[in-house]
């Protein structure tokens, strides 16, 4: 039997940094550790605000320096969506930096379907790289579909679950945030139907409550190995690129 | 395991049109055991969401046969002529505690005047009411109890992203009280209301069946209460406004 106390390996949907709207929030890194030991979660893929709200660039510097060199956490780059003249350059940057996942931001207002998302979503993937998606699934996912992409959705929400699950049938590398999959069976809906492989715990601490996701993982009813993978083994793989996609 | 009483004054029963699979009492009870919830105040999801005398009625053989669920007669601001029926109805059996309203569903906000008539009506029952609150006009319910002295109002999700205004709100009336539950998950939400919002005014609410209670429960967590304000929080101030003390008594509390 898992200990379900044990720590959570690893946490999909983390950021440090400032967030202008919620500038009260302490989210230096230190703070954001902290945070994240006390709820027994052990690593993260993390991300700078820096780049969500005004330079990606240097964002990124800012996450590898700071983040490359935790044990057990992972940084997660992110390209402007305003901007996606210069979408090419630093996403080769960052495959050079060793990052294997960009993520892109809902606050930059910019639809899935403009030119400058599909841009940033086609060189990403050009380049392997893992993406963390922001935004209505049911919005987003269609830039993904199809083209054996390894997507970890950020904010697919228990009311949209049967959307994920339908979808999810026929992508193997698209993985939902258990973040907001908070019905009373959500989780275990999700690896019931489409596997425990389609699912990555996320809490966005410090900017969200850590605790309603840990405690929410901590009472899902599924299986130890299929919690062992919701709990990091699923998005460890994604980033290590042992999942096989669109074969 | 908690060491007190837990009241969730924010519940539902009955199933949704989501893919989810909560819909029996059964499910109810299996949240409450897994979260130590000793008392849940519920409304039929069926009432909120299409029809209100039609889901009270499917509800009330559910309380009869739990005695640790308590119902909210869900009232629809379009008709309260069926609402004051109702209430005359299913009040005297004991089994309800007060009254929900959607403002979503019916389409009515709180500053409408279908709302204005229906919370004069409610006066005359002297009710404590549920109602969903999703944004600023939270601060529309400090004037509305002013013109309904017998009337005590639980702010569903507590404004839901204006947890601010909300805070404000109670504190203009002590009346009115305030409930987390939601799946917005904001470290600030409850954070904020804890330091800003009367103490006594605070109660505890998970939506569930349709929220899984770890998203209120975790809220609370995180925003650190005292012991003494979880006391308040988790079950005293719910006990007093809703008279469960003897129920707590009864289920061994």
């Amino acid at each position: 039997m898992v200990d379900r106390l044990r720590p959570i390996a690893l946490d999909c949907d983390v950021l440090f940094g400032t967030w202008p709207p919620r500038a009260q929030v302490r989210m230096d890194l230190a703070t954001v550790r902290t945070t994240l030991d006390k709820a027994g979660i052990r690593g993260a893929v993390a991300c700078s605000a820096r780049g969500a709200w005004f330079d990606d660039i240097e964002g990124n510097t800012e996450t590898i320096d700071v983040v490359s060199p935790l044990d057990g956490w992972y940084p997660a780059a992110t390209i402007n969506l305003r901007n996606g003249l210069r979408a090419e350059s630093e996403l080769d940057r960052m495959v050079a930096a060793g990052v294997r996942a960009v993520r892109l931001f809902a606050n930059q207002s910019a639809a899935p379907t403009f030119p400058g998302y599909r841009h940033v979503v086609d060189e990403a993937l050009r380049r392997n790289l893992v993406l963390l998606v922001e935004g209505d699934f049911r919005v987003c996912w269609q830039a993904y579909a199809e083209r054996a992409a390894r997507v970890v959705f950020l904010d697919v929400h228990a009311y949209h679950l049967a959307d994920f699950i339908l979808v999810a049938r026929q992508e193997p590398g698209f993985v939902a945030s258990t973040r907001l999959l908070n019905a009373p069976d959500s989780i275990e809906t999700v690896v019931g139907e489409v596997g425990a492989g389609h699912l990555a715990f996320g809490s966005r601490s410090p900017l969200h409550a850590t605790s309603p996701a840990t405690i929410r993982l901590r009472h899902a009813r599924i299986s130890d190995t299929d919690w062992s993978a919701v709990a990091g083994g699923t998005l460890r793989d994604l980033l290590d690129g042992e999942r096989k996609v669109g074969g | 395991m908690a060491d007190h009483p837990i009241i969730d004054v924010h519940g539902h029963w009955g199933p949704w049109f989501f893919a989810m699979d909560i819909g029996t009492a059964r499910e109810n009870i299996r949240l409450m055991d897994a979260y130590d919830i000793t008392i849940q105040l519920v409304s039929a999801a069926e009432g909120v969401v299409y029809d209100a005398p039609g889901g009270n009625a499917r509800l009330s053989p559910i309380l009869e046969s739990q005695p640790r669920l308590r119902g909210y007669l869900v009232v629809n601001p379009n008709d309260p002529d069926a609402a004051a029926a109702d209430l005359r109805r299913h009040l005297p059996s004991g089994l309800w505690s007060g009254v929900k309203i959607h403002t979503g569903y019916p389409l009515r906000p709180i500053d409408s005047p279908q709302m204005r008539e229906t919370f004069a009506m409610l006066n005359e029952f002297g009710v404590v009411i549920l109602i969903h609150t999703w944004g600023p006009d939270i601060l529309v319910l400090p004037e509305l109890l002013a013109q309904n002295s017998r009337l005590r109002v639980v702010a569903g999700h507590m404004g839901a992203d204006r947890w601010d205004l909300a805070a404000q709100a109670a504190r203009d009336c002590d009346r009115l009280y305030l409930e987390p539950s939601c799946s917005l998950t904001e470290t600030m939400r409850f954070r904020h209301v804890l330091a800003h919002a009367p103490i006594r005014q605070l109660l505890f609410g998970t939506d569930a069946t349709l929220i899984d209670p770890a998203v209120a429960f975790g809220l609370v967590a995180d925003a650190a209460p005292t012991r003494e304000q979880e006391e308040l929080l988790f079950w005293k101030n719910a006990a007093d406004l809703f008279g469960l003390h003897d129920q707590l008594a009864n289920l061994g509390n």
